[in-house]
């Protein structure tokens, strides 16, 4: 049998992703900006594009008015033209009243319209949160030589983190015998990316079994393993989940990295310049005369007169005459003032660091944010979108301090290690 | 109407395959996007572009018009090149006459105004104004002209306005196209603003002629005829890059605390399919880098020294090597150790380890050495300042040393 080369994509791009604290505040994860120009999704995304799928349906939920204009007609990625498309899924009102997404598989059974309107012999489900370069062209040639019903994209990963995935032990044939969702002793290493290759008629028919199997990793994919023909597609490349502060440092800190295996350019990674504030309307770089760089990436549009050392910085960001920037990621628009420090640090879009200011103080990196211990512990100090930091202010480590606070509003000169700014100017 | 056609034998090895028009400035675009993207800031939206000599990179440049908003129900951006006709057709024999040729297409839209633009200077203007001051005095044609040396006058249209309007311009007095002692200061940017019937029947009146040039022609034939003909006062910046000396000093002017070319500042666009420049990711700079009052765009990896120098996408520069008073065009690979002194880099060229182009560092050269595209400048090569390398040579056809101004073709 002839099968055709079309395959339906759909990205799970409704992740909350809340452990990315106030980088998730008013945008969905797949949604954060990453190494400067592009977004977490455009992985994703670019990976359909270089594997030659053209039809993709993207199904969001949390905050997705960023995530929406950022996939626009989806021309970035070459989805526009007579068959190809990509198109946005967002909750509807069904015939009963709960209408969010209760789950990966609840949100695919809740858009099978879709999947009979675009019928394909095979259904690639993919999350849309992940930063890595596959081709899912070969793994659909994998699915169709095992004859699977399902193949599970799969990799090796250490011990000590496998309890964040799903997890599958496999026969020599690379047969999914067993399976640990989130196990906590777990009894294998290879762990679950979340990309899926289902045989249509066989998805349709496990989404029909039963409506409470609302989610692929605990339900639907168990099942199927006990009773039909699993396979997993190994996968030996670069593949981060940024789905914490912590792994989304170092992911950025990997591109600047030689050798680290990532690398958005050679991977083919596309993103939306033409949205507001990204590259289309950005001159190149400016440097001045006294400028001091190392190990660092930087965008078009930005302005550059001071010391800019192991970060990255997305498009337009000024960095006046005796800053220093160091080991950290600087969104779009952002303004650091005169002889200000920022160490450490993610900051979101257009914040403004006065004067002098110090953005991730003193050597304290082990006091752990009060409010979310878990979230922040390693000395990264976030500051939210379009605050302005006084000048003079001193700010701690493993501090989070919200968007759109004013001058005004900051109540000392310093915020502690571990302490959490809010607009009102309440600390926690 | 932007007139986009015209090769200049000064910027030679830069436009042996492209249009003037089409020749890369600023880091990242090209020369006529100053042009399309004073257009786009003016809301002026039915452009057509005139094209003649080797159109390629120019055709591909603008695309659909998209970068520049020129997408839409009543917006377009048309490129005309020269066509046969039923009764022969012919190559455009001048500005005037590429105009005259498309009038089917000018008439076909039904303008209230006909502007008229060369696609080869940098500068940024708000056309609306100038066509304000074209309605208030009711002209036939008004131009736009800026004050210029009186001794390099001599290499433009020149006229005497009167002070009709003080700063804002006057009535034109007296017009010469190059003239050899030129009696004024102010010269023509190539800017004109029509009303359609006088544009009409003045390139129709051209044709029985010899010569079909706006400047040569078709003013001084409508000055003769006592038309209303004003001039229109511009006084920002303006770069005219006829020669590769003049073509380097405008680059150098995007360069310094207080650039007199601020492209963000003028809202200059680009195509960024173009060459693919939108799929580069933020410039690396490595361990090794020193960056002293530059550019840089994304996708270049910079490991060496670069200092006043313009570096366009998916430029390298090696560890050791050093980049002066240079404007490096699209994907050079500068190996280690190479020196380069006030050289124009056209695109896709490698530069072999150790390469010295022009004199030692420190301090800026008299001349420009120009570098045509697609070379593969063997390791060790020295070229003294002020050479002339062709596109494309054969490996056999390299010198270990070209002398000072030597042309190697």
């Amino acid at each position: 049998m002839i099968r055709s080369k079309e395959v339906l994509v759909l990205l799970l791009a409704g992740g909350v992703g809340s452990r990315l604290n106030i980088l998730v505040q008013n945008r969905a994860k797949p949604a954060v900006p990453f190494a400067g120009l592009y977004r977490i999704i455009d992985f994703s995304l670019s990976n359909v594009m270089n594997s030659g799928l053209t039809k993709v349906g993207v199904l969001t939920q949390y905050k997705p008015l960023s995530l929406m204009s950022h996939l626009g007609t989806g021309e970035a990625w070459d989805f526009t033209g007579r068959s190809r498309g990509v198109k946005i899924l967002p909750p509807r009102t069904g015939s009963r009243d709960s209408d969010w997404y209760k789950g990966t598989a609840d949100a695919v059974r809740r858009n099978i319209d879709f999947i009979n309107a675009n019928p394909t012999d095979e259904v690639l489900i993919l999350s849309g949160d992940h930063i890595y370069h596959m081709d899912f062209d070969a793994m659909i040639e994998y699915h169709r030589s095992k004859k699977a019903d399902v193949s599970i994209g799969m990799m090796v990963v250490p011990k000590s983190e496998i309890h964040q995935f799903g997890a599958g032990i496999t026969d020599r044939y690379n047969r999914i015998i067993g399976w640990e969702e989130k196990p906590k002793d777990p009894t294998t290493n290879l762990a679950s990316m979340g990309i899926y290759v289902f045989d249509r008629k066989y998805l349709l028919n496990a989404l029909a079994r039963n409506n409470d199997d609302v989610d692929f990793g605990m339900h639907i994919l168990p099942w199927a393993i006990d009773n039909d023909n699993v396979f997993a597609y190994p996968f030996y490349g670069y593949w981060r989940d940024v789905g914490t502060v912590q792994a989304y440092w170092e992911a950025n800190m990997d591109v600047i990295r030689r050798d680290s295996g990532i690398s958005p350019q050679q991977w083919g990674i596309r993103t939306n310049v033409t949205t507001a504030g990204m590259s289309a309307d950005r001159a190149p770089a400016r440097f001045g005369s006294k400028v001091k760089l190392l190990n660092s990436m930087i965008s078009s549009g930005c302005k550059i007169m001071g010391h800019v050392e192991n970060s990255i910085l997305a498009p337009g960001v000024i960095v006046e005459e005796g800053a220093v920037v160091r080991n950290s990621i600087i969104f779009t628009d952002c303004h650091i003032s005169r002889r200000a420090t920022v160490d450490l640090s993610i900051l979101d879009k257009r914040v403004r660091v006065g004067e002098q200011a110090v953005v991730g103080a003193g050597k304290n990196f082990k006091t752990a944010n009060r409010l979310k211990p878990t979230h922040l512990y390693t000395g990264i100090t976030l500051v939210g979108k379009g605050t302005e930091v006084p000048a003079g202010h001193k700010i701690g480590r493993n501090c989070v301090i919200n968007s759109y606070i004013r001058e005004e509003a900051f109540p000392g000169k310093v915020i502690e290690d571990g302490e959490s700014l809010f607009p009102d100017g309440e600390i926690s | 109407m932007i007139l986009a056609g015209g090769r200049v034998d000064e910027l030679n090895v830069l436009t042996y395959y492209r249009p003037k028009s089409a020749v890369p400035f600023g880091g990242f675009c090209r020369v006529i996007d100053f042009s399309l993207s004073n257009l786009m800031n003016s809301g002026i939206e039915q452009v057509a572009i005139l094209s003649q000599y080797r159109s390629y990179s120019l055709i591909n440049h603008i695309g659909t018009g998209a970068a520049w908003d020129m997408t839409g129900r009543y917006r377009r951006a048309s490129i005309l090149p020269p066509f046969t006709a039923s009764e022969g057709g012919s190559w455009y024999r001048g500005s005037a006459d590429a105009v005259f040729k498309n009038l089917d297409f000018v008439k076909y839209q039904q303008p209230e105004d006909i502007m008229i633009l060369s696609g080869d200077h940098i500068y940024r203007m708000e056309y609306q104004d100038m066509i304000s001051y074209h309605h208030e005095k009711d002209a036939d044609l008004t131009i736009a002209f800026t004050k210029v040396d009186r001794n390099t006058a001599q290499r433009f249209g020149v006229a005497i306005i009167d002070d009709e309007d003080g700063n804002r311009g006057g009535r034109i007095q007296e017009y010469w196209e190059k003239p050899e002692k030129p009696e004024s200061d102010w010269v023509s940017l190539t800017v004109f603003c029509f009303k359609p019937e006088t544009l009409y029947r003045a390139l129709e009146e051209n044709q029985s002629g010899q010569s079909f040039e706006f400047g040569r022609d078709i003013i001084p034939s409508l000055i003769q005829q006592k038309c209303r003909i004003y001039g229109y006062k511009f006084c920002g910046y303006w770069g005219y890059t006829r020669t590769i000396e003049e073509y380097w000093r405008s680059n150098m002017d995007l360069l310094g605390e207080n650039p007199s070319i601020d492209m963000e500042a003028w809202g200059i666009r680009t195509n960024l399919e173009h060459r693919g420049i939108r799929d580069f990711q933020p410039a690396l700079i490595g361990d090794g880098a020193v960056v002293e009052n530059s550019m840089i765009y994304n996708g270049c990896i910079v490991e060496g020294t670069v200092k006043n120098s313009i570096l366009f996408p998916g430029v390298q520069i090696g560890r050791g090597a050093a980049v002066e008073n240079s404007v490096l065009f699209f994907d050079n690979v500068i190996k280690r150790n190479c020196r380069l002194n006030k050289v124009v880099a056209d695109v896709n060229s490698t530069y072999g380890e150790g390469t010295v182009i022009g004199p030692e560092l420190e301090g800026v050269p008299a001349k420009v050495t120009v570098v045509g595209w697609n070379n593969q400048v063997p390791n060790q090569t020295i070229i003294e300042e002020g050479a002339t390398i062709y596109p494309h040579l054969k490996n056999g056809q390299w010198l270990r040393h070209v002398k000072n101004g030597e042309v190697l073709r």
